[in-house]
């Protein structure tokens, strides 16, 4: 197995020593060509603007290889993308994680501060894209991150110090990065093109981090308007029974258990106990309207059949009893 | 009409000016104006490296003309301009209009002096990048762009560089992709830093290997073959229509319209059709409110599979594994 190690900095001397212990040689600060040896493929550094660099492997390897980096003076963060179509391992900790492949976890954020070492799987394509950046670039982030750490989906370690994430990378991202692997290195303009990507993925993870603070339920508009019209139904029908679930869902032209859900989700309440707030909240109102003269009355009104049911639901609702708020009819009469 | 003459330069000495002419107060990077005058949002961000972005997304309540008069001549104007209603630069001799559906890309040498008018109602969307004439020369040594007479092109003695143009349709979906977010903020100014540096590899790419100016092109030929790119997003949702017909309609034989279309757009018709069919799919996507086969249906697809097939070829994954991750 090949070991190489290597740090990294923001400015191209890192690349170097890595170089030297390759056999290769760096072509303009920011090419390397994988010697054969080890593969065929090529790493492309470039300084991006001032605290943020990016780093692209494309390389199919052919003999075992290790490349682990160490801890370095920079305060920096690595974003890595990956890519690749199969899994490779990335060691952090002592621990292998698995990155890559579709559909799987692709997104790994680093410190610096730990050392890592990447594993590339023999004879399949790797890609990678790593965003060198200062931390002090990041100093927003990385407080709201820390708050956000225990909710946050994947592995993460507590240490205050430095920590890393896993996760996923966003689709448009994929896309862009994508497109930087359909370009040759050795076209026009790729430099500034890798750059532009870089910045362009940069600000999705960020639109991405910021934006799912608030994300409320993902309803579409077609079922938040199915939605709207089932609950207008049930209002509306107040005086009768409940409709049942499945009258309610074929309503809104969906299954019962997606309809259950998603009215949980939009309305905070099962359709059912929905339908007896805004029941008893309407008999509150009959009740206070003095035009009746026994709770009894009410009751038959409004479709219930026991008493000690109604006024235990009443209790529930609104946390008093109908006794309370009870205006006899008689009692009007007297008044006026 | 309000005539307003102002400057422009590759750093930003020139917005205190151009706010106060064009009667607007700047906050931030944000350039206010009355909403009287014209209404949205123009923001405007120094890039670095000598580069300075300016976004402009507003509607005119009423004409404007801004005479474009530079005390430093040293940089190049790129202006993307994707306006949907009457607008037009005049330079020395000629008048070109620009849009979304006319020359929606001009460059212009910071030396000439040229007039832009539009006309009440236009909405205008563009982003114009101006950039160091010094820059553009290290920027292509320092991306291993070659062109040839570089510094010819740049001298001002010998050549003041003008050109009006189309974007191609990937410059044209990168800057659409900046519409759609919000503006301001630092995530924003990743993204208009991002846009910036693809549209300049895209452009210089393209000067660096595309032969045909398109300037060169016969004035009605262009207005025919325009006219049929924009039939085509207009009816994006339908079949592709043949051939035949498209060269029926712009007057061509089918040969000389298919060559035609290449050379002016860098694509063929179908190729070009597609491309915005699923960039078009994507968007559906991304919104969230319909379903992948909904969209599939929507746009003519005839089934499904065929859809993905399309979708993963063009974007290297699948409809619903992009629908997953976003």
């Amino acid at each position: 197995m090949r070991k190489v190690t290597h740090y990294y900095s923001l400015t191209p001397e890192w690349q170097y020593d890595l170089v030297k212990q390759l056999n290769t040689k760096v072509i303009d600060d920011k090419l390397i060509i994988v010697p054969d040896d080890i593969g065929k493929g090529f790493f492309y550094f470039t300084q991006v603007m001032e605290g943020i660099s990016v780093v692209y492997a494309d390389l199919t390897t052919t003999a075992p290889f290790k490349l682990t980096r160490q801890k370095s003076e920079n305060e920096l963060y690595i974003f890595h993308f990956d890519l690749s179509e199969h899994i490779n391992l990335i060691k952090i900790n002592e621990i292998d994680y698995e990155i890559g492949a579709f559909n799987r976890l692709d997104l790994a954020i680093l410190d610096n501060q730990i050392e890592s070492t990447f594993k590339p799987t023999i004879n399949e394509r790797a890609i990678a894209l790593r965003l060198l950046i200062d931390k002090k670039l990041l100093h927003d982030f990385i407080q709201k991150f820390k708050k956000r750490e225990t909710t946050f989906n994947h592995n993460e370690t507590s240490n205050k110090k430095v920590f890393y994430h896993y996760g996923n990378i966003d689709s448009n991202s994929i896309l862009l990065i994508r497109s930087l692997q359909n370009k040759s290195v050795s076209d026009l303009s790729y430099d500034s093109f890798i750059k532009g990507i870089s910045l362009k993925v940069l600000g999705n993870f960020f639109n991405k981090f910021y934006m799912s603070e608030d994300k409320d339920a993902q309803i579409t508009e077609v079922e938040s308007e199915a939605l709207e019209k089932t609950k207008n139904y049930l209002t509306n029908n107040l005086y009768g029974p409940f409709p049942s679930l499945t009258f309610l869902s074929g309503m809104a032209g969906m299954s019962e258990s997606k309809y259950k859900s998603l009215f949980k989700k939009h309305f905070d309440n099962t359709p059912k106990n929905l339908f007896i707030k805004e029941k008893i909240k309407l008999a509150q109102k009959l009740l206070r309207s003095g035009e009746y003269t026994t709770l009894t009355t009410v009751m038959y009104e409004l479709n219930y059949t026991k008493l000690s049911y109604f006024c235990t639901k009443y209790f529930e609702v609104l946390k008093r009893k109908p006794t309370d708020d009870f205006v006899k009819k008689y009692q009007i009469k007297k008044v006026t | 009409m309000k005539i307003i003459k102002h400057y422009y330069d590759a750093d930003l000495s020139w917005v205190e000016h151009y706010a106060a002419q064009i009667g607007g107060k700047i906050e931030g990077n944000f350039i206010l104006l009355p909403e009287d005058s014209q209404s949205g949002i123009r923001y405007f961000l120094d890039c670095g490296d000598g580069i300075v972005a300016y976004y402009i997304n507003v509607e005119y309540q009423r004409n404007f003309q801004l005479i474009q008069q530079n005390l430093n001549q040293d940089f190049v104007g790129f202006y993307y301009n994707l306006t949907e209603g009457e607008a037009s630069v005049k330079t020395d001799f000629h008048v070109y209009n620009v849009g979304r559906w006319n020359y929606n890309l001009a460059v212009i040498d910071g030396s000439l002096e040229s007039e832009y008018n539009v006309r009440k109602g236009s909405k205008t969307f563009a982003l114009c990048i101006f950039i160091k004439k010094k820059m553009i020369k290290t920027f292509t040594q320092k991306n291993n762009i070659v062109i040839q007479n570089i510094d010819s092109i740049l001298d001002p003695k010998e050549n003041t560089m003008i050109r009006f143009d189309r974007m191609s349709n990937e410059s044209f979906h990168i800057i659409n992709d900046l519409r759609k977010l919000q503006v301001g903020g630092s995530i924003f100014n990743l993204h208009l830093k991002g846009t910036v540096h693809l549209l300049i590899s895209n452009y210089l790419k393209k000067i660096a290997t595309r032969k045909i100016i398109i300037q060169t092109v016969n004035k009605t030929d262009l207005e025919h073959i325009i006219a049929i790119q924009m039939y085509l997003i207009e009816h994006i949702k339908d079949h592709f229509p043949s051939i035949t017909q498209m060269a029926k309609m712009s007057n061509m034989s089918e040969s000389k319209f298919k060559a035609l279309f290449k050379k002016i757009t860098g694509n063929t018709a179908n190729v070009f059709f597609m491309e915005n069919k699923l960039l078009l799919a994507k968007e559906l996507i991304e919104n969230k409110q319909l379903t992948i086969s909904q969209i599939s249906d929507q746009l003519n697809f005839t089934n499904n599979s065929y859809f993905a097939s399309k979708f993963k070829e063009h974007f290297g994954l699948s409809p619903k594994a992009f629908y997953k991750q976003l």
